[in-house]
């Protein structure tokens, strides 16, 4: 115990505690089956007891059940949409650096136009064209978190490829994929750490978002943000229904944005966070 | 680069930006499966019936066709007539806009008057270990909590208690003032406490980094009082950065809005565009889309207008700035 990371960062440990226990707690449905999140277990929507922890839904389900799946659907799709979001950017940003001129001009057009669309828009036309469900999101949440990420990834790598040892492992005959992979790469990863982080946090509020329009996750799966709008139907006679998925999502985006500050404070000091 | 030229050149910038916009917008919603004809004539429509009613819509010609037919009306002033209220776009939006201008500024004044003394103050106070974690988890935690969250939470609280405050009968401002700030407090709070956030954050980083310049060294060695330096140097210097700060959140609070309008049913372009959205509309779709990333691109370039004019080293080099 005595390696933990984050030392003297205790926010950035509990976040990470914080966000530990959901992961496990997201995945206790597939082993204990009575919480099944598709079972009728009591009454409708009855309020929280120590029946059922979080009450019932309109359906007579346990909402702990389906906040757990919600969380487990919202965590799958932030993070597939966070990993090609980010290997993307990674590959973007390192091309328009190494080849600079027109085709580093391009991009920063491109980002500056997929910038230009208002977030929400962007996902709801993405999700008409697509069709709701898990993968509009996921497209929606890539079509969102891209064009900040290749931003802040190509100023880092733009940086770097400016120092003399990239000049002179160039003039020593090294191959373009080469430099990308052995010399930008490893000086940029904490900078892609960081903003995967801020990401993630993007992704999570996209994905809420999106479910909570009903363009997003669609019934009989449960994500946080379709729990949300499900409830919000009840909200006034059954406020649990919509306020613990909502406080859990709050919850799981707080941690990954703490999380974020804690692994920019390590690994990149110097930078202010560019994702808002 | 003068000051004109690199105005001149941002202005080309975006309009090419809007440009672009408008063709992705419009190529996409022609492709979204379930078309104009399905979601009017339902299911059992003939194929007779389709074409007509395609052909009335001019949506049977090439969408290039339709494109630079559309864009050459929108250039004139018309944007199209809305397809499921037969009026015309222009005059279906200028109905809306009210309500979410108002919205949006609101916002955005709460976020200025609430996140500009809370940065000035973190930015000036003490660097304790424990106000930097409250400042820090108080910044995250408003950053963090969905609009929709808060939006919910109040919209139960405010409407299982009768107070002052009203949710989800939306008062026209023209109409009662009163009644009008009354329904519209809650929105705007639940739109703007995210911009609260990003602003303190701002106003807290500049300051911090206007602290370390040497002119407030010589302002101190020179022996000015610490009131006079606060106000004139510190303040003054570390208010450049909000400008930027601003454009970005008006893109956020107009994304925000789709979602607020919807929870405390206000009639705004958001809610209108949802709708619009849901039905095929095309025109309104097209036009909601467009008036949105103007407002954006159009704030982004008076940013950085009054950034050129507030900071006169821009002038040379916008340039690099516009790159990295």
């Amino acid at each position: 115990m005595k390696r933990l990371p984050f030392r003297g960062d205790v926010l950035s440990r509990i976040a990470m505690f914080v966000l530990g226990i959901m992961v496990l707690a997201s995945l206790l449905p597939l082993v204990v089956t009575s919480l099944d999140p598709t079972e009728t277990v009591g009454p409708r929507l009855s309020s929280p007891s120590g029946e059922w922890w979080f009450g019932t839904d309109n359906l007579g389900r346990s909402i702990l059940a389906r906040v757990l799946e919600g969380i487990r659907t919202t965590l799958l799709i932030s993070l597939a949409a966070v990993i090609v979001s980010t290997i993307l950017a990674i590959i973007i940003a390192i091309v328009a650096t190494l080849s600079r001129g027109v085709v580093d001009q391009l991009v920063v057009r491109a980002a500056d136009i997929f910038f230009a669309f208002p977030a929400v828009l962007l996902a709801i036309l993405v999700s008409t064209i697509v069709g709701s469900g898990s993968q509009a999101a996921i497209l929606a949440i890539i079509f969102i978190t891209l064009p900040l990420m290749v931003r802040a990834i190509r100023a880092a790598s733009l940086g770097v490829a400016d120092r003399d040892f990239i000049t002179s492992s160039w003039v020593g005959g090294a191959s373009t994929v080469r430099l990308a992979v052995v010399h930008i790469l490893p000086n940029i990863a904490g900078v892609v750490v960081v903003q995967a982080t801020y990401a993630a946090s993007i992704a999570m509020l996209t994905e809420g978002a999106l479910s909570f329009l009903g363009f997003g996750v669609q019934a009989p799966t449960a994500s946080l943000g379709s729990l949300v709008q499900e409830g919000n139907l009840y909200l006034t006679i059954a406020p649990w229904f919509t306020l613990i998925p909502g406080a859990v999502l709050a919850l799981a985006i707080l941690s990954v944005n703490l999380l974020g500050d804690g692994l920019r404070d390590r690994l990149d000091p110097r930078a202010a966070r560019s994702l808002t | 680069m003068s000051l004109a030229r690199f105005l001149v050149v941002r202005l080309a910038g975006a309009i090419v930006t809007l440009l672009v916009v408008s063709m992705v917008v419009f190529a996409a919603i022609h492709n979204v499966p379930g078309g104009y004809e399905d979601v009017v004539l339902g299911p059992l429509a003939t194929p007779e019936l389709r074409a007509q009613t395609a052909e009335k819509y001019g949506l049977d010609q090439p969408i290039p066709v339709q494109y630079v037919k559309w864009l050459s009306a929108v250039v004139h002033g018309d944007l199209g007539t809305s397809m499921t209220s037969k009026t015309s776009v222009s005059s279906e939006l200028a109905r809306r806009i009210p309500a979410t201008l108002e919205l949006v500024l609101l916002a955005l004044a709460f976020s200025l008057l609430a996140g500009v003394p809370l940065g000035i103050a973190a930015g000036l106070s003490s660097d304790s270990r424990f106000s930097r974690a409250t400042s820090r988890l108080a910044g995250s935690l408003t950053m963090s909590i969905p609009d929709f969250v808060l939006g919910a939470t109040l919209v139960y609280l405010f409407s299982v208690n009768s107070w002052w405050l009203r949710v989800g009968s939306y008062v026209g401002i023209t109409e009662d003032l009163v009644g009008n700030i009354r329904s519209m407090v809650l929105p705007a709070f639940t739109l703007g406490l995210f911009g609260v956030a990003v602003i303190m954050r701002t106003q807290r980083d500049a300051i911090r980094g206007v602290l370390t310049q040497t002119f407030i060294t010589a302002a101190v060695a020179r022996g000015d009082a610490p009131r006079t330096i606060i106000r004139r140097n510190v303040i003054r210097n570390s208010s450049i950065p909000l400008v930027t700060i601003v454009a970005v959140l008006i893109g956020a609070f107009i994304s925000g809005s789709v979602i607020v309008e919807s929870l405390f049913s206000i009639p705004g372009i958001g809610v209108f565009f949802l709708n619009s959205v849901r039905n095929r509309d095309y025109a309104v779709v097209q036009a909601a889309v467009l008036l949105s990333a103007t407002v954006f691109v159009v704030a982004n370039m008076v940013a950085d207008a009054l950034y050129a004019v507030l900071d006169p080293r821009v002038g040379s080099t916008s340039a690099a700035r516009g790159q990295k």
